[in-house]
């Protein structure tokens, strides 16, 4: 009897927890723990076209924080503007038992503005809760609705977002009309699409991904893009604003771009168009042409976003921005783009990711428009294509800076979308080339010159203390050599060479007393006070993605020390030689004379290199940073 | 003196008929056109030719009292750095009752075209934009248009707002430049406000007159005073390092409203006259006073934590930890709280919830327990010249335990006892009991915070070129809570001691224990295992070693020529560390550096090494010790050259031999 009993009850349980899903922490996987601060127990995210102005996303989470590191995953954040509305979120706080602790709902969420310092306006907001128990481990489950009246972007599925987050469950529907066109990728996922119809006659795509460990940041490791798992959808058929428009190649895509998005926003006023006449009279080369109105945008306008009308991916009018002078990347693209027309010079009006961190090329094979951030400006000469960045006021003509080079974007011209490549900046381009001769004395006093030129990416090193005033700039020169202690420099000059390729080149006079310091008869200083690599990057056990250097580089430096008489080197000179597949590094001195001859050459390449080779990686960098707090020892004859 | 202590103002009123005015809008000299510099300072992106404003409390046009601001400025933008000042941004208030307006917003830019002409262009009304940002605030943005080195731009509007006690400040300087700053206020006598300038700079003129009926209000009638701040010719502010908030110091007019009379019944009401105002508001006041007082609905609560508990240190420890633990902090700093009793029950609360239910629930337990109100450093310095509890953004508990008091802030699960965060580490704190006047206490000077942390390393040089060994480092007091804070962002102590063997590349960590990392009041201790590669290999007749491989100071933090405000710390800091090397038994030591004594003037600090050596062994120590929280500009080269003598003495190697 008392057997049945508790079968009875026990029955009752398992009942009771198929209806009210069991959020016990003890249940957790315990292989899901390792780097976790929090985990996903289940995630159902799904699309659902109604019509092509009314998708609707749904999402449901329930997430359990393990700790205080992990409290930013149990904060909702919901994201809306005018073409996006929230119907409901509502939600509930577990304890660790998973016993109900706090229910919320949308009242509960405080509701701001989300507008970044460049823009001036935009009606991006967010819906904001954090969740909050009287300790750890606790469990949040919540779910929202929102309703998009667009259907040309869907949002790609990344059921890892973050690191030290691990996943339960995440799954993702795609829900449509069966006769309604999807194109779709998959990248880095277990298991294939699975395609179906549910029960109201829809067709549904799902994809899920299980049981995947947290992650821990690697450095220098690829795009997250390249290795974490993500589904892109695409319709084929889409609206946005009232534009109704369909593709599913990047050459469509480029045409419903130029077509639609810029179609009639290029008018400029007659008296630019004069104006833009008179300056460029006499002027036949194209290319020259082209970079003096370039310059001439570059005067007049500056960047500040402001997102009105169907804003998003459609420029400001070209007149908007000759009449205030300002607009986004978009606006001031299309208005180059407009003045250079109105000079009979051709150009194409390309989207492109921009990233500095990464060099991210647009997936040749699938066109969408989520993988565009950005708007730069090409210049289609024959064997002399030349692009621009229009949304920086300082930047040479055709040169691009680390934000876009040497990656895939898109052209759209009148013939349709065209895939194109932008330059590349070699590791022998990005060069800092320095040469210095000092003197030290008796008393440790450094007297000397410095002659410095920066290329190619470096040329960034030094762009933005141009425009500083003197009396900043004699500030910035201690924080710039910090190696060099009470630096005082004497005069300095900048020459600066705004080439495609530009450079800038840096000549200061200085000296610094106490350089080196006299210590029982010895005298010390600092071999390398000029560039130092600092810190080897730390180093990853297990690492799992593969080594990748972003940009390439190389730092020739040589420095000649006259010494005061009468010493010598304690110990025998630094010489080092370090051959990698990813870099090249030596470090030598050599005495001529009464002079010692400091010589350190860097090169690292750019590329993606297989992580078997990371450590070697950290240990080239450890050895540089060894050889760059290498002191000198002098003693007396 | 202090040269940067506020001022207040003393005014005897003159009746005059004299107005002062604004300048003329629109109108731009040749010289203005024409300026390429500012020659008082040709460093100036931009420079504010003219500024002023009018502020006054007066009858709208729809029957009620408003208190409005007429602004209007008008900037030379030298070059393009300077376009920041062309982005312009009103905060305003969404208030109970009301919202702030703005409203008669015009402004243009002057500029010379592509032809060299001077052309005017409008700010374009479609281009002012209203964002509400949540539910307390709204901003109004523009930006002006064509913008060109050497332009010229000119703006105006008017504020009105409801909240009459909030009467505007006016920042007379700037982070450019001014060549005039002019405000006129006008304050019906229904309305007194306690007036202050900060800052070191002095006004050019200031005067007080007497405006006979200047205002009505349905048969009321009040004569106004008529104020007049000016300044010309304003340096701009520099920001400096290691400084506190750049408000202390920015030369500026405040206002403070002390009583007024309500128009419509003729009754007088005193906001804030003395400190002994200010007790009974906030003793009587639900945000405050009344949090306090729930030290009964607190009990049950507190019941089981001090079960058993007899000492009363023991008690109010075991207390600070349960609200510690039970309210989560928001990020919202306050001085009150709406219900500690719902911050409790919820989870999660404001500082002035969590702090003041910390109050409570002390005197709860029978603790006598005090609220302290005090400013952050990034808030500012509190204005001591009259009370102001606007001044105030912090709150923290102060409990009496015997003859000693500890100071409590329980918003960090992770800050020990009688430890405050660094930010509250500012400037004077006004405790408020609500039984006794309040009073005020230095948080800095009376403040046993300190920030120390000893190590001690023990190694033996191996043959293959190896130092193996221990390190023991105790890090005290606030070391140890940034210590605790490290470690905690990682999910064990596994991962924090991988990441950790990780970042020393040159170090294996073959074990590591952490003692103490939940005993917050205790040192924070960790015993490492170390093998270290110091060298490639041992086949060198002779070696040099530098005794500082993990932290050697290289950089000088204070790398300025001349310094004009103090160099603000927080507390007092203490390193020390050993260490000492046995070398293999073929190797003596051939020459050590030679020891160095130093310290800064008035006890300010100190830099001692020593250097030690016996047969085959050497020891080396060294403290590094700065006593003071706060340096005043006047000791900048003292610390300047004291780093320099810290750095020059930390290049020095030990050098040993072969036998």
């Amino acid at each position: 009897m008392k057997l049945i009993c508790t079968t009875v009850f026990m029955l009752m349980l398992v009942t009771l927890a198929k209806a009210q899903p069991n959020y016990d922490v003890s249940l957790l996987p315990k292989e899901l723990m390792p780097y976790a601060s929090a985990v996903v127990r289940n995630e159902e995210i799904s699309y659902e076209v109604k019509d092509l102005d009314n998708v609707i996303y749904h999402l449901k989470r329930v997430v359990t924080v393990l700790n205080k590191n992990g409290d930013d995953e149990g904060s909702i954040e919901v994201s809306y503007d005018k073409n996006t509305s929230i119907k409901y979120i509502k939600g509930m706080i577990y304890n660790e038992f998973g016993k109900p602790l706090t229910k919320f709902g949308e009242k509960d969420f405080s509701d701001n503005a989300a507008i970044d310092n460049s823009t001036l306006f935009a009606d991006d907001r967010f819906k904001f809760y954090r969740s909050a128990t009287g300790g750890y481990p606790y469990t949040v489950e919540y779910e929202y609705e929102l309703r998009c009246k667009f259907s040309l972007t869907i949002r790609d599925w990344t059921p890892i977002s973050s690191t030290n987050m691990a996943i339960e469950k995440s799954s993702y529907q795609f829900i449509c009309k069966p006769d309604f066109l999807i194109r779709y990728k998959q990248l880095n996922l277990d298991s294939p699409v699975a395609i179906g119809n549910n029960t109201e006659g829809l067709k549904v795509y799902t994809w899920q991904a299980l049981n995947k460990k947290a992650l821990k940041s690697e450095p220098y490791s690829p795009s997250p893009r390249y290795f974490l798992p993500r589904v892109i959808v695409a319709p084929e058929t889409f609206m946005y604003g009232n534009i109704n428009g369909s593709f599913n190649n990047w050459e469509g895509m480029g045409k419903w771009i130029n077509e639609k998005l810029l179609f009639k926003r290029g008018d400029i006023p007659a008296a630019t168009i004069a104006y833009l006449a008179e300056l460029t009279k006499g002027i036949t080369d194209p290319k020259l042409k082209a970079k003096k109105i370039y310059e001439y945008m570059q005067e007049k306008t500056h960047y500040i976003s402001v997102q009105v009308g169907i804003g998003g991916y459609q420029p400001f009018m070209a007149s908007e921005v000759d009449r205030t002078g300002y607009g986004d990347c978009k606006a001031l693209v299309n208005y180059t783009k407009a003045l250079l027309d109105a000079v009979g010079v051709n150009s194409w009006y390309c989207i492109v990711n921009g990233n500095h961190d990464y060099k991210i090329s647009f997936a040749t094979d699938f066109a969408t428009m989520g993988q565009a951030n950005h708007v730069i400006l090409c210049l289609p000469f024959k064997n002399d294509t030349t692009f621009l960045e229009c949304t920086d006021q300082k930047i040479p003509f055709g040169y691009l800076s680390d934000f876009t080079d040497d990656r895939t974007l898109l052209a759209c011209t009148p013939q349709g979308g065209k895939l194109m490549h932008t330059p590349a900046y070699g590791a022998q381009v990005n060069l800092q080339a320095r040469k210095a001769g000092f003197t030290i004395d008796n008393n440790g006093l450094l007297t000397g010159s410095i002659n410095t030129v920066f290329k190619g990416i470096q040329y960034d090193n030094r762009e933005d203390i141009l425009d500083e005033p003197v009396s900043e700039q004699r500030k910035l020169f201690p924080k710039l050599y910090p190696a060099i202690n009470n630096l005082d420099v004497e005069n300095y000059n900048f020459k600066q060479d705004k080439q495609v390729l530009p450079s800038i080149t840096e000549d200061i006079k200085l000296n610094a007393r106490d350089f080196a310091t006299t210590d029982n008869g010895k005298l010390y200083f600092s071999l390398n006070p000029l560039n130092r690599t600092g810190r080897a990057p730390r180093d990853v056990r297990n690492r799992l993605t593969p080594l990748y250097i972003n940009q390439g580089y190389t730092d020739d430096d040589e420095i000649t020390y006259k010494l005061p008489a009468g010493y010598k080197l304690e110990f025998s000179p630094m010489d080092i030689t370090l051959e990698t597949p990813f870099g090249k590094f030596t470090a030598n001195m050599v005495i001529e004379g009464d002079k010692l001859v400091f010589k350190r050459y860097i090169q690292l390449k750019q590329g993606t290199y297989s992580k078997e080779l990371y450590s070697e990686f950290v240990n080239f960098y450890q050895k540089i940073a060894d050889a760059d707090n290498y002191n000198v020892s002098l003693v007396k004859n | 003196m202090n040269k940067f202590l506020p001022v207040v103002f003393c005014f005897i009123l003159l009746s005059s008929l004299a107005h002062s005015q604004d300048f003329t809008y629109g109108e731009n000299s040749p010289e203005e056109l024409g300026m390429k510099k500012y020659n008082i300072d040709t460093a100036a992106r931009a420079v504010v030719l003219n500024e002023y404003g009018k502020a006054r409390i007066s009858d709208d046009s729809e029957g009620n009292i408003r208190l409005s601001l007429d602004y209007h400025i008008k900037i030379k933008l030298l070059t393009t750095k300077g376009f920041d000042k062309a982005k312009v941004e009103i905060l305003l208030r969404i208030l109970s009752n009301s919202e702030e307006e703005a409203s008669d917003i015009k402004g243009y830019t002057t500029y010379v075209d592509d032809n060299g002409t001077h052309q005017t262009v409008e700010l374009d009304s479609k281009s002012i934009f209203t964002t509400k940002e949540n539910k307390y605030w709204k901003t109004v943005k523009f930006t002006l248009p064509n913008l060109r080195p050497g332009c010229i731009i000119e703006y105006k509007y008017t504020t009105k707002s409801a909240a009459l006690g909030s009467f505007p400040s006016w920042k007379l300087q700037d982070d450019i430049p001014k060549v005039n700053s002019k405000y006129d206020v006008h304050i019906p006598a229904f309305w007194n406000f306690n007036v202050s300038l900060r800052g070191p700079l002095k006004l050019t003129k200031n005067t007080a007159e007497f405006e006979k009926e200047c205002f009505t209000w349905y048969g009321a009638k009040a004569d106004c005073s008529f104020m007049v701040f000016q300044m010309d010719n304003i340096p701009a502010f520099v920001e400096e390092d290691y400084m506190t908030s750049p408000k202390n110091f920015m030369s500026a007019v405040y206002f403070e409203l002390s009583d007024y009379t309500n128009p419509n019944t003729g009754q007088k009401i005193k906001v804030s006259k003395a400190w002994t105002d200010i007790d009974l508001n906030l003793k009587r006041s639900d945000y405050f006073g009344s949090q306090i007082k729930k030290k009964d609905q607190l009990k049950p609560y507190i019941a089981p934590v001090i079960a058993g508990k007899t000492d009363d240190l023991e008690k109010a420890k075991a207390v600070y930890a349960y609200i510690q633990k039970n309210i989560k902090w928001n990020k919202i700093t306050s001085t009150g709280s709406e219900n500690v009793r719902k911050a409790l029950d919820s989870h999660s609360g404001t500082v002035g919830d969590i702090n003041l239910a910390l109050v409570a629930a002390l005197n709860a337990a029978g603790i006598r327990t005090e609220a302290v109100l005090l400013s952050t450093r990034s808030n500012g310095f509190i204005n001591k010249l009259y009370p102001v509890e606007d001044d105030f953004n912090y709150v923290v508990a102060r409990a009496n335990i015997g003859n000693e008091t500890y100071m409590l802030d329980a918003t960090d699960p992770l800050l020990g006892f009688d430890m405050l965060p660094l930010k509250c580490l500012n400037d004077q704190g006004r405790v408020m009991s609500l039984d006794k006047p309040s009073f005020w206490i230095d948080m800095l000077s009376l403040s046993k915070q300190r920030k120390s942390q000893t190590s001690s390393y023990n190694l033996t040089l191996q043959n293959n070129g190896k130092l193996k060994g221990t390190i023991v480092t105790y890090y005290n007091g606030y070391e140890g809570y940034e210590k605790r804070t490290a470690i905690k962002k990682f999910n064990t102590q596994d991962e924090y001691i991988e990441d950790l063997d990780e970042r020393l590349v040159k170090t294996k960590i073959l074990s590591l224990d952490i003692t103490n990392l939940d005993s917050l009041d205790q040192p924070l201790v960790e015993k490492m295992e170390v093998e270290i590669d110091a060298f490639d290999n041992l086949n060198h007749n002779k070696l040099a070693f530098n005794p500082f491989f993990f932290d050697r100071i290289t950089n000088n933090p204070f790398k300025l020529n001349e310094r004009n405000y103090p160099v603000d710390k927080g507390m007092p800091s203490d390193d020390r560390f050993m260490l000492t090397v046995h070398l293999p038994a073929d190797y003596v030591v051939d020459g050590t550096p030679q020891g160095v004594a130093m310290s800064l003037p008035n006890k300010g600090g100190k830099f001692i090494t020593n250097f030690e050596a016996v047969g085959n062994t050497f020891t080396f120590s060294n403290v590094l010790q700065f006593t003071k929280s706060v340096y005043e500009a006047e000791e900048y080269p003292y610390l300047k050259e004291f780093y320099n003598k810290v750095i020059a003495t930390e290049k020095a190697e030990i050098v040993f031999k072969k036998k």
